[in-house]
């Protein structure tokens, strides 16, 4: 199996320590002693933290045990604390004297061996009997007192807490803290808060809200088998064998992505035996077919096609990985510098400045030269350990990031590590980091190697293979031979896995700079590095933990990129979300007053398109670096109603439906009106890659592409091309001209999907020449957003009806926006 | 170089909990004692001679080290080495089963344990 190298990766699991305070978690072994009472065996250190006696007493108390063992790294050794005389071990009665004149001591307890008169003629001193136990802690010289720095990145525990789970350990020896905080099935979650104690309360909130989703995710996919799908049979370049086929989805389900595992089964007929694979999702085709390759290529029924049954296989490696990395924040504390762990925490940390000598340019070889607001940003982040950056919608946020990426891999302080919580990002970003000259290698999912990248070239499986040395011929060597025989003698496979693994670590070495996704940064095969500096891009589309997950390796100096006005994480669980799990790190971190660096100069859209979204989101500072005559669509001849303005909301008072399903919405005449529109497009010269279709609604989205390919005016290819897809899906791109269908028209319910800020500003923000709007203002004015947007539209009179060739401005009567609306 | 300052905020130890905490100690203290005293048949022979080892040579460390030993007649050593100017080297004696064991470690030289033997030091000298 391919991926058994990771599955037999524990997350986190490096980091634990036996003997872990287990009030606290501190682990030096200088402050720890072991409860020596055999049903107990715990350690606990010599702190007080917010408690009256030191966790060690403080259990021994409240247990009722006496006897102790020392560290066997502590200065003693390990050590069972007893009278020296009669090896009596209370530690209670416990006590040092020393010779008289030697410099020798030892351990004598206080009765009855203290009160023995014989000892009084020996040549020990008796009357500075010191006891073991003063002021409520061990003596300090023998049981060390962890230092501040240890005691504030430690549990931070209070004496009720340590009473519960004492009182649970009573009847449950192997109990956790964490035990006494789960919530029944029922509860609610905890919400996420804006502070943290620690970080074991932080894991506390975030782990069940985690737990939480994985649940819901497993289950959702899981219920997503298909029967009766038909295959079309194909051989890749690698030789495996490709299944194709058509897997349907409705509004409230996942996307399937490359990379995804299915499993494709054959029932058997009377020529065919049972039969199933699993498989990688390689491509989403045009033609919304799935390419499928499968694992094994023996027996697979190649001349049947129609009858098979498609399951998801889920796996729960990005949940483990999050999981993981929220243990090592917790119990590890190098994983990340104590500034910022504090400052994640929320706690208040005096500002840091990062001595860096400041290079005399800014910006970057290979890259365009950076406005004022991004060099001011590159400049300011160089100098702080924890700096955001808001991009706006076409405000060079890559680039940006690369030339912030390039300076901090010239600062040598060891390899950068550059993340975003999607491929598409990740991919962008490697691709201009790499245009600086410097040394980018792009670590990918084993389960994604087969499918294609732009950045392929810089891809660690590609530099494996493409590696061109004598050692590395037998690597290739066996590389051939596995791949034309399916599999290897184990001999052979344990020769070719060990090369491979050490091939991949020498190449990861010498890079300059190592990306990844937020959760691909939980790869075993990172698990030995460490990464002082880390930017993240897309930082506001990632959940904490998934975030978390590239700063434990050692984080000294954190980016985080992205734009809180723009979609966050998808959270398919309500329950999860609802408690928080939906806000990123970013948005945290600037409610605890981290100003955003802001890019203020957008390249992307007309600047007619520009100026409600900076109005609405950006408090007006958004510029425009493009001009008019820049976004001037020459030789396209279209009918927008103001000439300079290329945009308009067209009024539609079309009846919205249900979508066959029953879980999704259509618009009919709205849709008929969008091939309207991509007809007068098309005619006029614009190609079909330029233009963009958003709808919220998968029934919605289906039904355009069925009714452009039937009743198009225009040959059917033409409409095939045509992207047709949610708002979330467009984050992050663009389109030259962008057709926004919202469907809904319903006066009585919500506007659904539509009513997120954000995902407005998203579905906004998408075009570079043109936008066109189809909606109902009956219903849409009733919320405040839309209403604003709809009164910027007439007051510029780009609100209009009628049929295409004689568009006029419509009276349609608004109505009052209600406060809250849903 | 990994300094930060927290402002950290004042956690004051509730005196309800720390009142209670201490009738706890002393009553696991007492108890302790008295259990002691009633066995009366334990009175223990002594064994507590310091082995001549100790004043010989060199011992072994807890990481099986050799540590080089003081002099017989040096008396307390005052130390640089392994821990500050404030620490002295004392050695303690334990014992694993039967076997005595000697084993380095620092104190503080304000512990009451070598600062009478310091005065004793003091006073003998005098006479
Ligand atoms: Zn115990
Ligand atoms: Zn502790
Ligand atoms: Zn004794």
């Amino acid at each position: 199996e391919e991926t058994g190298e990771d599955e037999n990766y524990e997350y986190g699991k490096g980091d634990f320590t036996e003997h872990a305070c287990r009030y606290c978690g501190v682990q030096n072994p200088a402050c720890v002693v072991r409860c020596n009472v055999p049903s107990c065996r715990k350690w606990f250190c010599n702190s007080r933290g917010n408690t009256s006696g030191s966790h060690i007493v403080n259990h021994l108390v409240r247990a009722k045990h006496k006897e102790v063992c020392l560290h066997k790294d502590s200065p003693l050794g390990e050590t069972i604390l007893e009278c020296y005389n009669c090896g009596c071990r209370n530690v209670f009665l416990l006590g040092f004297i020393s010779a008289k004149t030697e410099s020798v001591v030892v351990l004598l307890c206080r009765e009855p061996c203290l009160s023995v008169n014989a000892l009084k003629d020996m040549n020990w001193d008796l009357s500075q009997w010191c006891p073991l136990i003063d002021d409520r802690c061990f003596l300090q010289w023998l049981v060390k007192i962890p230092s501040e720095q240890e005691q504030l990145r430690a549990r931070q525990i209070s004496a009720q807490q340590i009473n519960k789970v004492e009182e649970l350990w009573k009847t449950n020896p192997d109990a956790t803290l964490e035990d006494l905080e789960k919530p029944g099935v029922d509860d609610e979650p905890q919400p996420v808060a804006l502070k943290y104690e620690d970080a074991y309360q932080y894991q506390n909130v975030f782990a069940p809200l985690v737990k939480l989703e994985a649940d819901y995710d497993k289950m959702m996919k899981e219920s997503q088998s298909k029967d009766n799908v038909t295959i079309r049979w194909d051989i890749g370049l690698n030789k495996k064998r490709i299944a194709y086929f058509v897997f349907p989805k409705e509004d409230n389900e996942l996307r399937l992505v490359p990379g995804d595992e299915l499993r494709l089964r054959y029932s058997g007929d009377a020529t065919h035996p049972a039969w199933q694979s699993v498989g990688h999702v390689i491509k989403l085709t045009a033609q919304e077919e799935v390419a499928l390759e499968l694992r094994a290529s023996q027996g697979v029924p190649v001349d049947v096609n129609h009858g098979f049954s498609v399951d998801f296989v889920w796996k729960s490696t990005s949940f483990d990985r999050m999981q993981g990395a929220m243990k090592t924040f917790a119990v590890d504390e190098t994983s990340v510098s104590g500034y910022i762990y504090h400052h994640l925490l929320g706690h208040e940390v005096e500002a840091q400045v990062v001595r860096n000598t400041l290079p005399r340019r800014f910006g970057a070889p290979g890259l365009p030269e950076l406005n004022a607001s991004q060099v001011f940003a590159v400049k300011s982040v160089l100098q702080k350990p924890i700096s955001l950056i808001q991009g706006p919608p076409g405000t060079g946020k890559t680039v940006t990031s690369a030339a912030i990426v390039y300076h901090m891999a010239k600062q040598g302080q060891g390899q950068v590590l550059v993340c975003a919580p999607s491929n598409v990002a990740v991919d962008q970003l490697a691709e201009k980091i790499s245009a600086t000259g410097l040394k980018v290698v792009r670590l990918c999912a084993k389960s994604r190697e087969a499918v294609s990248s732009p950045v392929e070239h810089l891809t660690l499986h590609y530099q494996v293979q493409h590696l061109d040395t004598s050692e590395k011929s037998e690597l290739h060597k066996l590389q051939q031979l596995k791949d034309e025989q399916g599999e290897l003698s184990s001999s052979d496979e344990k020769k070719y896995k060990a090369l491979k693994r050490a091939t991949e670590r020498e190449i990861s070495q010498s890079a300059d700079v190592i990306c990844c996704t937020c959760v691909g940064a939980g790869d075993p095969r990172l698990a030995n590095f460490r990464f002082r500096q880390v930017l993240i891009d897309e930082s506001t589309q990632a959940t904490e933990p998934e975030c978390l997950i590239p700063l434990v390796l050692g984080v000294k100096q954190v980016v985080l990129v992205g734009d809180h006005c723009q979609l966050g994480p998808v959270i398919m669980c309500k329950k999860a979300a609802r408690a928080g799990l939906a806000q990123s790190l970013f948005e945290r971190l600037v409610l605890l007053g981290v100003k955003p660096f802001r890019l203020q100069v957008q390249y992307r859209m007309h600047p007619s398109l520009s100026e409600f979204p900076s109005n609405s989101f950006y408090e007006g500072t958004l510029q425009n670096g493009v001009t008019i005559n820049e976004r001037q669509s020459s030789g396209i001849d279209f009918p927008w109603p103001v000439p300079n303005r290329p945009m308009f909301f067209y009024v539609q008072m079309g009846q919205e439906e249900i979508s066959a399903s029953g879980t999704s919405y259509l618009n009919r005449t709205e849709a008929a009106n969008v091939e309207k529109i991509v007809t007068t497009f098309l005619r006029s010269g614009v190609v079909p890659s330029q233009i963009g279709v958003i709808t919220p609604y998968e029934g919605q989205r289906a039904y355009i592409v069925n009714y452009m390919s039937r009743n198009g005016a225009l040959r059917q290819q033409l409409y095939k091309e045509i992207e047709v897809a949610s708002v979330d899906s467009f984050q992050g791109r663009e389109k030259d001209y962008i057709i926004l269908s919202c469907v809904r028209s319903n006066e009585h319910q919500g506007i659904g999907f539509l009513n997120d800020p954000r995902r407005l500003n998203v579905a906004l923000t998408r075009a570079r020449y043109g936008i066109v709007i189809l909606g109902n203002p009956k219903v849409l004015s009733k919320q405040p957003l839309w209403n604003s947007l709809l009164t910027h539209y007439k007051e510029h009179e780009c609100l209009v009806e009628g049929p295409l060739n004689n568009l006029k401005q419509s009276m349609v009567q608004f109505q009052k926006p209600k406060k809250i609306y849903n | 170089d990994d300094e930060v300052q927290v402002r950290q905020k004042m956690v004051a130890v509730d005196p309800q909990e720390e009142a209670d905490f201490d009738r706890e100690l002393r009553s696991i203290m007492q108890e302790s004692l008295e259990s002691r005293k009633l066995e009366i048949r334990a009175r223990p022979t002594l064994n507590m001679m310091i082995p001549m080892n100790v004043f010989e040579g060199s011992t072994r460390d807890h990481h099986g080290r050799s540590v080089e030993g003081e002099s017989g007649d040096e008396t307390m050593d005052e130390e640089g080495g392994g821990g500050n100017n404030k620490d002295i080297l004392v050695k303690v004696l334990v014992k694993r089963g039967n076997k005595q064991q000697t084993k380095q470690m620092f104190i503080p030289k304000g512990c009451s344990l070598v600062q009478s033997t310091k005065q004793k030091e003091a006073a003998e000298l005098e006479e």
